[in-house]
């Protein structure tokens, strides 16, 4: 053999091997399943559905457990779950379920009242439950009997029903829990009560799920299972996805959604209730002065820094929470960007030090596009932006310590209810103080918790539009745009929408169809 | 004394390098600031929830009573509890070595018959157009970073000829083959230009030494000179080079799991220092420095058996 062949062969031999053996492994893949592959770009830490907020666990989560109420594909309206009916006591602090019959969890054993009860009073009253915030209200939680929940508020409070659907009121099994104790449970919660039951969970890998054959809806769910797979970079992702190896991938980013939508997968980009905002610490200064935040406000252009991060798919913000929430204030216009009343603002707050430092959490593209064009744009107010881009972990700690000017940063609400929204960013009463913004305004408070008591709709949307408008005049924080969500799936995945609260509420209607 | 006396006195001199290692590492992290149970139970909790979780994890302790428990589980054999997974990371480790270990194994393998293939042709065709073109290669190949040859094989391979995959990792070994063949390039192609180009220096030398001018005046055929003395001398400077490049990658996998999405010791080490995983980072430190240890400790064996003159 001369060297060129040798060299010819050996090329031949390195890549052909591989390529063969590629045919011996795809005909050993099972036929016929319909597994669905989703993509996410961080990975489920928790199967247990109290004890975190974070996307991909409440996401692997709401396909485990069902919940008393059930969303609609959109979450635009809520209705019964695995709860057939309920009834509201006069004063609106009596709710009493009446479950369908013969639930069974996905071993095939009875689920029961006392399961409902034993979830709520873990996800209300452990010590480590991770958002009770919303569900302050709920004081007692007991079954009647066993097709009958019954819980007691200490207030008026309409949100709660709508609560009844997010993902930490999944219905867990008592028996479950007990036998296998709270951390072996979220690690292979092996009873589940949703459209899907646990396989299996490659820690920092993917969860693997199968179809419940005991759900409570008939011939639902569609999927064989589902693969919830933690893919680090999105871009891989989107690549996995035109190859075949996913059939979504979330989170794709703004600048390549036009370039993918003609390069044979499906580009969708769905409504969410995001908001992403600059947040600034009012119990120091510069924001400590009302005329400053203003001056802030009115130098920034929403709408150039909404089409520049978003490319189109987001809105510009006009109030401090989405307009997909309920008694959005559609009254309200995006502020023009105004440098010489800004300028004018600026010299009425007699600020001597027109300049603070802008938080940013380093490494993510959207928040160094905002804050170098929030620098560009208030340098011409004559007020001058440093941005320090650090560690996730650091921004936090500095955030809840107070320890910082401003900080960009995003949230969104699980429900379409405006009560827990408000709540987190403009509650000065709340844990977390305005989301560590400081901002504490006696009136708005007030209103919040009229707000949350208050049944008749038309009284209450007039309480938040009052909210929103005094959050607005104010500056509690500088909404800047709400994104939509996106992601890049493959032309084969039917009925799946994710849904304003981060769920796939209708996941048991989703499918893979032949194409 | 036997040559291959320091194998005994080796795993001992690892127990000061890790017992280093690993007081370094924790001290670094314990420094930085952010605070791993705000970042597990995420914004919305309340700081009783988080009050009961430092607890748990001893993050209430002083550091120093922190590190000497450490210690104390570590000599059981007691890596910890990852705070993010709340799970044992032995498992969690144990989980992500296999396809670290496999990619490197599979990528060096690459490099080496790629550096021999190349070493030899450049040599053999000195100043011909076979040197030529594979400088050429090398020069390209070294000044082009990973994660952008990785792109591009992607690019090419999977989504255009569509005859590799992207991203997986298999549980037979065989079928990984398949299924890592395009990062174990990639890891190829930035490692063998490197060896490559050092191996036709080092034939090139050994073929103008006394010994082998000496063997061709005598008549030996030039074959024979090249294939059974300056060819097996000239491997001892690459495979030290080698070692080298091994351990330097042990620790830089992570922007190859990264582009092709293998779940590895890399991918995990930067989840846990973003989440402030202590004890994670800290055992994933602690597999890496075993790791360019035992395979610098193997390139030494190597040295030794091929050259009887070394004394380690």
């Amino acid at each position: 053999m001369d060297r060129r062949s040798f060299i010819t062969s050996a090329l031949a031999a390195g890549l052909g091997g591989p390529l063969l053996l590629d045919r011996l492994i795809s005909t050993a893949h099972a036929a016929g399943t319909k597994v669905l592959r989703i993509g996410y770009a961080a990975p489920v830490q928790t199967l247990d559905p109290i004890k975190t907020v974070f996307g991909p666990d409440i996401i692997s989560q709401g396909m485990m457990y069902a919940r008393l109420m059930k969303a609609n594909a959109d979450e635009s309206e809520v209705g019964p779950g695995l709860a057939e009916s309920w009834t509201i006591s006069d004063d609106g602090m009596t709710y009493v379920f009446k479950l369908r019959a013969g639930l069974k969890f996905s071993d095939g054993s009875p689920l029961t009242a006392e399961d409902v009860a034993f979830s709520y009073n873990r996800m209300r009253f452990q010590k480590d439950t991770a958002y009770a915030a919303p569900f302050q209200p709920l004081k007692t939680i007991e079954a009647v009997d066993p097709m009958t929940v019954k819980f007691g508020l200490d207030r008026k409070f309409p949100p709660f029903l709508k609560l009844c659907e997010i993902w930490n009121t999944g219905i867990v099994s008592k028996a479950n829990v007990t036998a296998l104790g709270d951390d072996q449970f979220g690690l292979t919660p092996t009873v589940t009560s949703g459209p899907f039951k646990f396989v299996e969970w490659k820690t920092g890998d993917r969860v693997t799920m199968a179809r419940n054959e005991n759900y409570y809806l008939p011939g639902l769910p569609k999927l064989d299972g589902i693969e919830f797979i933690f893919v680090s970079d999105v871009n891989t992702g989107v690549s996995m996805v035109q190859a075949g190896e996913l059939d979504v991938s979330m989170g794709v980013p703004f600048g390549r959604m036009k370039e993918l939508e003609g390069a044979g997968v499906t580009v969708v980009s769905e409504p969410s209730s995001a908001t992403y905002d600059m947040l600034l610490n009012q119990s120091q200064p510069p924001f400590d002065n009302l005329a400053f935040r203003q001056a802030v406000s009115f130098g920034i252009d929403r709408q150039v820094i909404n089409d520049t991060v978003t490319a189109g798919y987001g809105t510009a913000a006009t109030s401090i929470f989405s307009p997909k929430l309920a008694f959005f204030d559609t009254s309200l216009k995006v502020i023009a960007r105004d440098v010489e009343k800004a300028k004018a603002l600026l010299a009425q707050s007699g600020v001597a030090d027109a300049s603070f430092t802008l938080l940013t959490n380093a490494g993510t593209t959207d928040e160094d596009k905002t804050a170098v064009l929030i620098q560009a744009q208030l340098a011409e107010v004559g007020i001058t932006v440093t941005v320090s881009s650090v560690d996730p972990g650091q921004v936090w700690t500095q955030l809840v310590a107070g320890d910082y000017q401003a900080q960009l940063n995003w949230w969104y609400n699980e429900t379409t209810d405006p009560d827990n929204a408000v709540r987190w960013c403009v509650w000065g009463a709340g844990d977390n103080k305005s989301y560590y913004t400081r901002y504490n305004n006696d009136e708005v408070n007030k209103l919040i918790d009229e707000g949350a008591g208050e049944q008749d709709e038309a009284k209450r949307a007039a309480i938040y539009a009052k909210i929103q408008q005094i959050c607005v005049d104010e500056v509690a924080q500088v909404a800047l745009y709400h994104p939509s969500w996106t992601s890049a799936r493959s032309k084969a995945v039917t009925g799946l929408t994710f849904d304003l609260g981060s769920q796939y509420a209708a996941i048991d209607s989703a499918d893979l169809t032949e194409g | 004394m036997n040559r291959f006396a320091f194998l005994l006195r080796r795993p001992f001199e690892l127990i000061p390098v890790l017992f280093g290692i690993s007081l370094i590492s924790f001290l670094l992290l314990q420094l930085t600031p952010g605070d791993p149970v705000r970042l597990l139970l995420g914004p919305k909790a309340s700081e009783e929830a988080i009050a009961l979780i430092r607890q748990r994890y001893g993050l209430d302790q002083p550091v120093v009573v922190q590190y000497l428990y450490y210690i104390k589980n570590l000599l059981g054999g007691d890596l910890g509890q990852s705070i993010s997974f709340r799970s044992a990371i032995g498992p969690v480790l144990l989980q992500r070595i296999g396809p670290t270990v496999y990619l490197l194994v599979y990528g060096l393998t690459l490099s080496v018959l790629l550096t021999l293939l190349l070493g030899v042709s450049a040599a053999r065709s000195r100043g011909g157009w076979v040197d030529q073109t594979i400088r050429l290669i090398c020069v390209m190949g070294v000044g082009v970073p990973s994660y952008f040859v990785g792109l591009l094989l992607v690019l090419l391979f999977s989504l255009k000829f569509k005859v590799f995959p992207v991203s997986g990792y298999d549980k037979s070994a065989l079928a990984n083959l398949y299924h890592l063949f395009l990062p174990a390039l990639t890891i190829a192609i930035s490692v063998t230009p490197i060896l490559t180009r050092n191996f036709r220096a080092t034939l090139m030398a050994q073929m103008n030494a006394g010994y082998a001018i000496a063997a061709l005046s005598k008549g030996v055929p030039e074959a024979q000179v090249f294939w059974r003395h300056v060819f097996w001398n000239s491997l001892l400077p690459t495979i030290s080079l080698f070692g080298v490049v091994a351990s330097f990658l042990i620790g830089g996998t992570v922007v190859i799991e990264n582009v092709f999405n293998i779940p590895g010791l890399g991918l995990l080490l930067v989840r846990s220092v973003l989440s402030r995983d202590y004890l994670v980072v800290q055992g994933v430190t602690l597999v890496m420095a075993a790791g360019i240890v035992l395979s610098n400790l193997l390139i030494d064996v190597l040295m030794a058996a091929l050259d009887p003159r070394i004394k380690t």
